[in-house]
């Protein structure tokens, strides 16, 4: 990342600081960061980054499954009856609630009850083009309101990092209005932030990153994107 | 047995070499996405495509290209340019379809039998990125070169 061949790397000191490195690895680059107070100065910002940006913004859970000590199905069963419950009090033109209580961090787990027919397409920025923004957030209303018209489950998530992290940024994002709008209309779609660009404006080029209160943030954008491809949602990259 | 056992070899060592390194890949479905205007870049993907093609196989690769907002141009260029056209009509030889996106049709007032080349009915499609994402769920594995 700084382009200096022995300096240690910030990508190793974001990994320090994420407690990712092995014992040995880290007595090691502790051991170097001994006589190096200008990769101990970056530590430090990598840290108050971190802190200030956990503060203001609470992580998604991983949404990796961690292993069940109990059985599912109990779990399972109920939310099948809660679902049924749900549609009965509900109605069938309300499938974006149903879908949100049983979904309602956005991590995209499988709800028990939901039937598989639901489509799930998650939306990489990685463009900073406020042009491209716009249209990429026309087309996202329109898929949106012809699901919810037609009554089929629908899941969008919009993934911004790198440069296209500036559709989220409250200082540089040409188009907060009509994400708040869109937000607020359509509870199954969701606006994620990577972490790990956040923290690289803040290490790197000083700019404390305020992103705008309809976004949740992900640790690496990169990585959910992946994973949500992995958990069978369909990948648009902008 | 032996005898058996070494006609049996010699007969599977001939289909390995007959059928050797032109099947180095599987059967393959894809879809290409492009939503950008530059020409040139527009002729690159073509040019992945073709290579895309000659690794595989034509008769092995299933290809879609998805055009929509502003990759829809391709076909316009294509209908102003021959050299550009040329091209697309060697990929439509080798079986690649070129899907156009209505959305973006309606939304540029763009007239596909009047300012696109070769594009017919069955062409068009209602939505690019709710083709794009159905094609996934088909199978098919995404591409933005």
């Amino acid at each position: 990342m700084s382009g200096r061949d022995e300096g240690i790397s910030t990508e190793l000191l974001n990994a320090l600081a994420d407690g990712e490195l092995t014992g040995a690895e880290r007595e090691g680059l502790l051991a170097r960061l001994g006589g190096d107070p200008e990769a101990r100065a970056r530590l430090c910002a990598i840290r108050e980054a971190k802190a200030r940006v956990a503060e203001a913004y609470p992580p998604l859970p991983e949404a990796a499954p961690r292993p069940r000590r109990r059985p599912a199905w109990p779990l399972a069963a109920a939310a099948v009856l809660l679902a049924a419950a749900l549609a009965a009090v509900l109605g069938p033109g309300a499938p974006d609630r149903r879908m949100v209580l049983l979904d309602p961090l956005g991590v995209g787990e499988r709800p028990a009850a939901v039937s598989d027919a639901t489509l799930r397409i998650v939306f990489h920025v990685v463009d900073p083009s406020h042009t491209k923004a716009g249209e990429l957030l026309e087309e996202v209303e329109g898929l949106l309101a012809r699901h919810r018209d037609a009554g089929l489950p629908l899941r969008v998530e919009v993934v911004a990092h790198g440069e296209g992290l500036a559709l989220l940024r409250a200082g540089l994002s040409r188009h907060r209005e009509r994400i708040a709008a869109l937000a607020g209309a359509y509870p199954n779609l969701t606006f994620v932030a990577c972490h790990n660009t956040v923290t690289r404006l803040q290490v790197e080029e000083g700019i404390a990153v305020t992103l705008i209160p309809e976004a949740e943030v992900t640790r690496s954008g990169v990585a959910h994107v992946v994973r949500r491809q992995q958990e069978g949602w369909a990948y648009i990259q902008v | 047995m032996k005898a058996l056992l070494s006609s049996v070899t010699a007969i599977l060592a001939a289909l390995v070499l007959t059928t050797g390194i032109a099947a180095a890949y599987e059967k393959q479905k894809v879809v290409y996405h492009v939503n950008y205007d530059n020409p040139k870049k527009q002729a690159g993907a073509m040019r992945n495509i073709q290579n895309h093609i000659n690794a595989v196989g034509a008769e092995n690769l299933d290809l879609v290209v998805v055009l929509h907002g502003n990759g829809v141009s391709l076909l316009k260029h294509a209908k102003e340019d021959m050299d550009f056209q040329g091209k697309v009509v060697s990929l439509k030889s080798q079986n690649v379809r070129f899907n156009v996106c209505n959305n973006t049709l309606v939304g540029r007032e763009i007239d596909p039998v009047a300012d696109l080349y070769d594009v017919f009915d069955e062409d068009i499609v209602p939505s690019g990125v709710a083709e794009l994402a159905h094609l996934q769920a088909q199978g098919y594995t995404y591409i933005k070169p």
